[in-house]
C-alpha cells in the first residue's frame, strides 16, 4: 500500500512573469530560457482548472491562449486538427457547421481549452459512449522544456509507429510540456437526442438499474447516478442517435427503473447540474476517485453516510465518482477527504482531493497516496524536466 | 545457458539447435536465432531471468504465438527469446467490473469465446485471433476489422503487470478506468516489448451486440469502392467494420475459402453494422443506397449467421490464401487519412508495376489502414524480397506525404525501424527514447526495434516527409 505523503511548502516567489507566447516555436523558446535560468513555469489556457493540485506561485506564467484555433478539419476523415490553446467551446462551433461534434463534455466546457483538456484528462459522462480523451487524441505537438517540439501520433485514426506520447500527455497536468497542437477524433451530430431522471428509494436499486443501461444493446450516451444531502437517489440517462435506437435505450431504461421500483420523468438540464459539480464546489473538499465498477456501489453507500457529506455524483460507465463534502469543522473535512481517497484505493481504484476550499489548501494535499509506478513516473518527469521547472506541485508521484 | 538453467531447471530453458531454429521466425522476412529460449511459468519466473539477464547484459525479446508482422519477436541482437506460452491462463472474469485479468500467453479468441457465456467479447479481432495472445496484442496495440467503432487495444487494457530489465515488477492501473499519474499503461501498450515484460493484463469486456447487418458490395473500380468509403463515414453511419479487398485479392480468396465474392468486381467492400436491432435495418438501408449510388455492381446482404461467417472467412483467410498467388508475400501496413484512398491505393499499384511485382489489396478501409500484399518469390533470389521491400519504402512514403502513419497495427518491429525517420522528426525521437530510458536504463529489452539503429538503418537517410 502506498504511504500518505507529506506536504513541503516551496517558497512563494514575489514575481510573475506572464507570457503569451504566439506560436509553437516562441513557446519552445520560452521553455528553453526558463529551463536556462530555472525559472518555475505554470501554464495557463483558460485557467478553469487551478484549483488543481499543490501550486504555489510561479515565476513564469505562461498563456497558451494565442495558440488556439483551427488548425485543420477534414470532414470526411472525421478529424479536427487545433491550437492547445483553442477553446472547446469554439472547435464545437466549426464542427458544428460542418455537421459534426466532438465528443468530449468536460466540466467547464464553455471556458476549457482543448490543451487544459488533455492536461488535465477532463472527462465527462460521454465516455460511457464515444470514449474519453485518452480515447479520442490521436495526434500532438508539445513545446518541451529543453526547447524541442515533439510532434507523437499523427492525423490519422490508426497509428502505432513508436510510443503513443498522446497517452502519457493525458493527465499529466503541464509536467511534461505544453501542449501546443492536438488532433482528435470527432463524429456526425446525432440525429436524436432524449433522456430521462429516475428516483429510487435505495442506492442498491440506483445502481442496479444502471448496471443495466451501461450493457444495455442500445449504448446510451451518459448513465450518472446522483445523490444530494437531501432527497433520493436519481439516475439520469441520456441517448443520442437514430431515431429508433434512441427510442428503443429509454423504453428499456424505462423497464427497468421500474422493475426496481423507480418513477421515471424527463431530463432537464440535471446533467449539466452534475457535470459542473467541480465549478460548484468551492467550499469543503470535492474528492474525485476512479473504481472498478463493481465498486461503486459500496463505495456510494459510505460515501453518503459520511458527517461532512453534501453532494456525491457516479458516472455508472466508467466509475468515476465525485464526492463534495462541506462541514464547519475542518478538520473533520480533511479526515472525510483522505478517507474517501484511502477507501478508493483499497478496492483497487485511485483518487484524488480534486478541490478543496482556499483555507484547506495548507493542510489537504491533492494526492494523499502514491499512484502505482510512480518512480517510473519519477524518471519520465526527469527525463522530460531535468531542472523541474513545469508546474511544480501537479506531480501525482512527486 | 549454464546460468539460465541453474536458475529456472532444465524444463523451462531450451538450448539445442533444433529447438533454437524454432523461434527464429515470426509473420514478417526477417529473422535471427536467438541464443537460448525460456519459458517461464509464473511473474517469478520472469523476473528471476530479467535479474539474471540484467546482470550478465544480456538482451531479452518477448514472444507470443509469433504472428507478429514486424519481426517484433525477432532477437535481431541475439539474447534470450521469452516465450509465454506457458503463462497462458485466464486469472478472473468480473463480470460485474466488465473486465478480465489474464496471463500474456492466453490466445486472442480463447477469451472472447470463454466470456461469451455471459454476453461478452473482447473487442480487437486480428485477422490472426485464433493463434496470437493478448501479450502479443498488448505490445503490438493490434487491431483488427472491428476497431473502427470499438477502438484498438490500448482502448480496452486498464492494468498491467510489467516486470522491468532490472527485475522489479511494477502493477500499473487495474481494474478502475484510470489512475492517478502518468497513463503507464496507455504508454506501455504498443510499446513492442522495449519497456519491459508484461506478465499481466487486465482488460475491458464489452457487451455483445444484440444483432448484426453484414454487407458485401461488388464495385467496378477501387475508386468507386474507395469513394464509397467516405461517403459511408460522410453520412453519418459508422459502421463496426469496413474492410476492402481488391480483384487480385478476391481472386486468391475464392480459390481457396469459396466466400462468394464475385470474381469480375473491380472492388469488393465487407461493410457490418452492430447494436441495438431497432436501427440496423435503417443502417443496412442507407449503406446500400449508398452503394448503389456509387455504381455497386452487386450489393449482398448475409441473411443467416452461416452466410455472415462465410463473408467474413473470405476476408480473415485472405492472407493465407495469397499462396495461392504466389509463395511469398511482403505486407505493408501503413496508414492515410481515408479521404486519400483513390489516389494512394492508385500509388500502391504502380509502385508493384515498377519493381515489377504483382500487389494484392485486403485492408481496413473505414480507417484507412492499408494492407498492400505485395507477391514475391524467394526461390528466384534474394533480388526479389529486396524489390519487394523497395516497393514497400515507396508505399510507405506515399502513406507519410499523405499525412498518415507508416504502420497502424502491426508495429514498428525491426522491419520498419529504419523507416522511422519518414514520419518523426530526430526531435520527436528523443522523446520517446526518454520513455524508453526511464523504464530500460540499460536497454536490454527487445533492442533493435523501433528506434533506427546506426549498424542496420545506414543506407536509410531521411528527412521527415510528415505533414
Amino acid at each position: 500500500m502506498p504511504g500518505i505523503r507529506l506536504r513541503v511548502d516551496r517558497p512563494v516567489t514575489a514575481t510573475v512573469v506572464r507570457s503569451i507566447p504566439a506560436d509553437a516555436a516562441e513557446c519552445a523558446r520560452v521553455l528553453a530560457d526558463a529551463t536556462a535560468d530555472r525559472r518555475t513555469v505554470r501554464i495557463t489556457g483558460s485557467g478553469t482548472k487551478s484549483y488543481i493540485g499543490d501550486i504555489s506561485a510561479t515565476d513564469i506564467e505562461l498563456a497558451t491562449e494565442r495558440i488556439a484555433g483551427v488548425i485543420d478539419h477534414v470532414p470526411a476523415d472525421l478529424t479536427v486538427t487545433v491550437g492547445g490553446g483553442a477553446r472547446i467551446a469554439d472547435v464545437a462551433a466549426t464542427l458544428a457547421r460542418a455537421g459534426q461534434f466532438l465528443p468530449l463534455d468536460p466540466p467547464h466546457a464553455d471556458e476549457a481549452t482543448v490543451g487544459g483538456v488533455i492536461a488535465a484528462n477532463s472527462n465527462g459522462f460521454w465516455r460511457a459512449r464515444y470514449g474519453g480523451v485518452r480515447d479520442l487524441l490521436i495526434g500532438t505537438r508539445t513545446a518541451l522544456a529543453d526547447g524541442t517540439v515533439a510532434r507523437a501520433g499523427g492525423l490519422v485514426v490508426k497509428n502505432v509507429a513508436g510510443y503513443d506520447l498522446d497517452k502519457l500527455l493525458v493527465g499529466s497536468f503541464g509536467t511534461l510540456g505544453v501542449i501546443v497542437e492536438a488532433t482528435l477524433k470527432v463524429l456526425p451530430l446525432p440525429e436524436t437526442t432524449d433522456g430521462l431522471i429516475a428516483r429510487f428509494a435505495s442506492p442498491g436499486d440506483a445502481f442496479a438499474a444502471a448496471d443495466t443501461v451501461v450493457r444495455a444493446a442500445a449504448r446510451v450516451e451518459a448513465c450518472v447516478v446522483q445523490r444530494l444531502a437531501e432527497g433520493a437517489w436519481q439516475l439520469a440517462v441520456q441517448a443520442r442517435g437514430g431515431g429508433p435506437t434512441v427510442e428503443r435505450a429509454l423504453r428499456d431504461a424505462r423497464r427497468e427503473i421500474t422493475a426496481r421500483h423507480g418513477d421515471a420523468t424527463a431530463l432537464g438540464d440535471d446533467l449539466g447540474r452534475m457535470r459542473e459539480l467541480p465549478a460548484r464546489s468551492i467550499d469543503g473538499a470535492l474528492v474525485r476517485v476512479s473504481l472498478p465498477l463493481a465498486a461503486s456501489v459500496a463505495f456510494a453507500e459510505n460515501a453518503v453516510r459520511i458527517d461532512s457529506f453534501a453532494a456525491l455524483v457516479v458516472d455508472a460507465a466508467s466509475g468515476i465518482a465525485r464526492v463534495h463534502l462541506v462541514n464547519d469543522d475542518d478538520d473533520a473535512v480533511i479526515r472525510d477527504a483522505e478517507a474517501l481517497v484511502l477507501a478508493a484505493r483499497m478496492v483497487g481504484g485511485a483518487g484524488r482531493i480534486e478541490r478543496r476550499a482556499e483555507h484547506l489548501r495548507s493542510r489537504l494535499p491533492t494526492w494523499p497516496t502514491r499512484p502505482n509506478g510512480d518512480f517510473l513516473m519519477r524518471r519520465i518527469k526527469d527525463a522530460f524536466d531535468p531542472a523541474g521547472i513545469l508546474e511544480p506541485g501537479r506531480s501525482a508521484f512527486a | 545457458m549454464r546460468g539460465l538453467v541453474a536458475l529456472l531447471g532444465p524444463t523451462k530453458v531450451l538450448g539445442a539447435h533444433d529447438d533454437l531454429l524454432l523461434y527464429e521466425y515470426d509473420g514478417a522476412v526477417d529473422t535471427a536465432t536467438p541464443d537460448a529460449v525460456v519459458l517461464p511459468e509464473s511473474t517469478a519466473d520472469v523476473a528471476a531471468l530479467a535479474r539474471f539477464c540484467h546482470e550478465h547484459a544480456v538482451p531479452i525479446v518477448p514472444r507470443g504465438a509469433g504472428t507478429g508482422l514486424s519481426g517484433g519477436a525477432i532477437p535481431v541482437e541475439g539474447g534470450v527469446v521469452v516465450s509465454f506460452a506457458r503463462m497462458a491462463r485466464i486469472l478472473e472474469i468480473d463480470v460485474s467490473s466488465l473486465r478480465a485479468v489474464v496471463q500474456p500467453g492466453v490466445i486472442n479468441l480463447h477469451l472472447s469465446t470463454a466470456v461469451a457465456p455471459h454476453g461478452l467479447y473482447f473487442v480487437p479481432d486480428p485477422s490472426s485471433q485464433k493463434a496470437c495472445t493478448l501479450g502479443g496484442n498488448v505490445a503490438e496495440n493490434s487491431g483488427g476489422p472491428h476497431t473502427l467503432a470499438y477502438g484498438v487495444t490500448t482502448n480496452h487494457v486498464t492494468g498491467i503487470e510489467i516486470v522491468l530489465s532490472d527485475g522489479t515488477v511494477v502493477r500499473l492501473g487495474g481494474k478502475a478506468v484510470e489512475d492517478e499519474g502518468y497513463d503507464l499503461v496507455g504508454s506501455s501498450v504498443g510499446s513492442e516489448g522495449t519497456l519491459g515484460l508484461v506478465t499481466e493484463i487486465t482488460v475491458k469486456l464489452t457487451p455483445l451486440p444484440e444483432d448484426k447487418r453484414t454487407l458485401m458490395a461488388a464495385f467496378p473500380t477501387m475508386d468507386e469502392a474507395s469513394e464509397t468509403v467516405s461517403a459511408i463515414i460522410a453520412a453519418g453511419v459508422v459502421p463496426s467494420a469496413i474492410e476492402m479487398m481488391d480483384q487480385l485479392a478476391t481472386q486468391a480468396v475464392e480459390a481457396s475459402v469459396h466466400a462468394g465474392y464475385p470474381l469480375d468486381a473491380g472492388g469488393i467492400l465487407l461493410v457490418e453494422v452492430d447494436g441495438a436491432r431497432d436501427g440496423l435495418e435503417d443502417a443496412r438501408a442507407r449503406i446500400e443506397e449508398i452503394c448503389r449510388a456509387h455504381a455497386a455492381s452487386e450489393v449482398r446482404v448475409a441473411t443467416s449467421a452461416l452466410e455472415r461467417e462465410r463473408l467474413w472467412a473470405g476476408r480473415k483467410g485472405a492472407f493465407a490464401a495469397m499462396g495461392r498467388l504466389s509463395p511469398d508475400y511482403y505486407v505493408q501496413d501503413g496508414v492515410i487519412p481515408r479521404t486519400r484512398l483513390p489516389d494512394i491505393l492508385r500509388l500502391v499499384k504502380d509502385a508493384g508495376m515498377r519493381h515489377g511485382l504483382q500487389v494484392a489489396n485486403v485492408f481496413h478501409a473505414g480507417d484507412g489502414n492499408l494492407h498492400p500484399l505485395i507477391l514475391f518469390d524467394s526461390r528466384r533470389g534474394p533480388d526479389e524480397l529486396e524489390r519487394a521491400k523497395a516497393a514497400g519504402l515507396e508505399i510507405l512514403t506515399a502513406c507519410v506525404e499523405a499525412g498518415g502513419s507508416i504502420t497502424g497495427e502491426h508495429g514498428v518491429g525491426m522491419e520498419k525501424n529504419c523507416f522511422m525517420p519518414l514520419q518523426f522528426q530526430s526531435s520527436d525521437l528523443a522523446a520517446m527514447r526518454r520513455l524508453k530510458d526511464a523504464f530500460d536504463p540499460p536497454g536490454l529489452m527487445n533492442p533493435g526495434k523501433i528506434f533506427p539503429t546506426p549498424s542496420r538503418c545506414r543506407e536509410f537517410a531521411f528527412a521527415s516527409t510528415a505533414r
